[in-house]
């Protein structure tokens, strides 16, 4: 799902809650003058008619897989239609996906992980999230609007003219301290430039790991939330039999509460680097580039998950370095 | 990678070959011989003395399902604008005026991928989002609406003696008596989606295809599936043999470019053996038994379609769509096959006189 030949249609999950703006960021993409055929997948009631350009309705569904390994879910749906597009292949370049306001954007993403006919066709983009700066206040104790935030790669903070500039540090953050991976736009009407939206390439595990320099050497954030990210940076050299049996069991046992991983390893022996990324226990992982001359071999992870002991996963790393 | 001979045998030959505009997503052939197609542009066509009459023109959205009434009498056509459009075929050959008023029902933003006629009469059902409407086409009314409920509907399929109708999706597969519709369903649960479903030629077993990689087959009536695993992806096709002298006719499934044929025990107890067909590198869009042998049919992505002889070794390969088959259609008396491929070629092949005793 990561390769982006000319054949794979890169595809947008759109996050946020009701009234966060999510319909005028759409319209947005759909009007204007990118040169891009934008197909989008809207499964909420916001029927967006553009000259030239799909919308399709889907049903809010969620279909359970139960395999004995793993359980993950998929969009049923989301297999249906774009099964169906993809027929299609020169009728658009770019997928939009809006899921609903109430929605974990988990089983979407993790779609273009497991489906064997979607992987080769479809590469992940990026997800990007709209938060509504005043309203969000009111919804963080739903986990939805948490997931939502802790899934991102885009946060668009949007409204930013209905909360003070103090409301709108202090949100942004809260948000940095749940999710340090994304890259934060505040906006008012969803306004963006679409540079910043779409061919963002966040999935793609040859551009991996781009984290903020200064997420990776703060510390300083102390948040009391349960949704959280945290980086892990080590110089050592990683054993490979001993990372691979902590990160299964890492994934079996805490799976459910890590919304999304990413990095980059240095294995010991090895002259590539190690790249991963994973949602949920759906964990993707390659040899990359070898290692520059000049550069400083090292390691890099980024969590970001829910009740996840900061202190302990670091323990548990530093303990499969060789 | 497979095993044929140096020179394999001639069973079917190229008869005629045409094209649409894009995508062939469905062909079916009607008891009388009449061929229709239709594409992912929208178009749809009859074939008829080696041309080929428009029904629908391309630019439309797609048509993404196709079927003839039992009768011939009428033909369905349902896609991606909501509508389902029927055509009654008043005369065969179609001569002037041959095709009869068109009847649409408008079911847009909802797109129609699934449909099926009766069996028994010229009841049409269709798929519409969580939904299965049936549609009578002598009184041109909604009979009734089958709540599906737990997903929207990923297949149907009529019992050959139209007793019951099966609906799959989210949950498994749920059975409608027709006899009664306000009667409750039977449910055949699943742990995952079923995606497609088959009832056996005999009526008997009815197959189910499914997400999480498994194939279960249920003797109708009973209570105890059997449960097929070892696919390595989830199931795409399912079809059955025809029936079988003192024994349950040949099931076979494709999963990604794999294909397993099985075959029932003599003992219940014992389940169902499988077979391993080994041929395609890319993935099989289309599966199909010959109507009266142990012939299989399987048309794939990598421009092969495979001619399976009693369902066990490559008899014939057939080509004509380098980028790949989309769909195919066996006739009503197997002498004649249709396949549909990625860049909208429609071929038709007919059986061999020069080589025939296979199946």
């Amino acid at each position: 799902m990561v390769a982006t030949t000319n054949n794979t249609v890169p595809v947008t999950v759109l996050t946020g809650y009701l009234g966060a703006g999510k319909t005028t960021l759409l319209n947005r993409i759909l009007t204007h003058e990118h040169g891009k055929k934008v197909a989008v997948i809207v499964n909420e009631f916001g029927e967006v008619g553009i000259d030239n350009q799909l919308v399709i309705d889907a049903d809010e569904e969620i279909f359970e897989m139960n395999n004995g390994c793993i359980c993950c879910t998929v969009r049923g749906d989301l297999m249906r239609i774009i099964g169906n597009l993809m027929k299609r292949r020169h009728q658009f370049d770019h997928l939009v996906i809006e899921t609903t306001g109430l929605a974990d954007p988990a089983p979407v993403i993790q779609t273009f992980f497991v489906d064997e006919d979607m992987k080769d066709k479809i590469a992940l983009d990026a997800v990007v999230t709209v938060v509504d700066a005043k309203h969000i206040q009111q919804h963080w104790d739903a986990d939805e609007a948490q997931e939502q935030i802790a899934f991102a790669d885009v946060i668009l903070l949007n409204k930013t003219d209905l909360v003070t500039p103090e409301e709108l540090a202090e949100l942004e953050s809260k948000i940095k301290g749940m999710n340090g991976m994304a890259k934060i736009y505040r906006t008012q009407n969803s306004e963006l430039s679409m540079d910043a939206l779409l061919g963002v390439q966040a999935f793609n595990l040859e551009r991996a790991l781009e984290i903020d320099p200064e997420f990776l050497s703060e510390d300083a954030h102390e948040h009391d939330e349960t949704v959280k990210s945290f980086a892990i940076v080590d110089s050592g050299e990683v054993d490979g039999q001993k990372l691979n049996n902590w990160l299964s069991q890492l994934l079996q046992t805490k799976g459910v509460d890590i919304f999304r991983m990413k990095g980059i390893l240095n294995i010991a022996g090895e002259d590539e680097r190690f790249v991963f990324q994973g949602v949920h226990m759906l964990l993707d992982g390659k040899a990359d580039r070898p290692w520059k001359e000049e550069e400083t071999r090292k390691n890099e992870l980024v969590f970001i998950g829910r009740n996840l002991d900061e202190a302990q996963l670091k323990e548990d790393f530093r303990q499969c370095l060789v | 990678m497979f095993g044929v001979g140096e020179r394999s045998k001639i069973l079917y030959q190229q008869e005629w070959q045409g094209n649409l505009s894009e995508y062939v997503t469905q062909v079916a052939w009607s008891s009388n011989g009449l061929l229709a197609a239709s594409s992912a542009a929208g178009e749809v066509v009859l074939w008829q003395n080696d041309s080929l009459i428009n029904l629908l023109p391309a630019d439309l959205a797609s048509i993404d399902c196709l079927a003839f009434s039992n009768d011939g009498k009428f033909l369905a056509a349902g896609g991606q604008d909501g509508k389902v459009r029927v055509w009654s075929i008043l005369d065969y050959p179609l001569s002037q005026g041959g095709l009869g008023e068109i009847y649409a029902l408008d079911n847009a933003p909802s797109w129609i991928d699934k449909l099926a006629w009766s069996p028994s009469g010229n009841q049409l059902a269709f798929s519409l989002g969580r939904y299965v409407q049936i549609w009578d086409a002598d009184t041109q009314t909604v009979v009734t609406t089958l709540p599906f409920s737990n997903s929207s509907v990923l297949d149907l399929a009529w019992q050959p003696n139209g007793e019951n109708i099966a609906i799959a999706g989210d949950g498994g597969v749920k059975v409608w008596s027709t006899k009664d519709w306000d009667d409750d369903s039977y449910l055949i649960d699943m742990p995952s989606a079923s995606i497609v479903t088959a009832w056996s030629t005999d009526s008997k077993y009815i197959a189910s295809g499914n997400l999480d990689n498994t194939v279960t087959v249920l003797e109708y009536g009973s209570h105890l599936p059997w449960i097929m695993q070892g696919f390595p992806g989830k199931i795409s096709n399912l079809t059955w043999s025809q029936s079988l002298a003192n024994h349950a006719p040949l099931l076979a499934a494709s999963s990604m470019e794999g294909i397993a044929v099985w075959k029932k025990a003599a003992k219940d107890e014992d389940g169902w053996d499988a077979n391993v067909l080994t041929l395609h590198n890319d993935k099989v869009q289309a599966l199909e038994f010959h109507p009266n042998s142990l012939l299989l049919a399987s048309a794939a992505d990598d421009g092969w379609l495979g001619l399976w002889t009693n369902a066990k070794q490559v008899g014939q390969i057939l080509e004509g769509a380098p980028h790949g088959f989309s769909s195919l259609a066996w006739s009503k008396d197997g002498q004649l096959l249709a396949a549909g491929g990625r860049d909208g070629e429609l071929i038709i092949w007919s059986e061999s006189k020069r080589d025939k005793g296979f199946g």
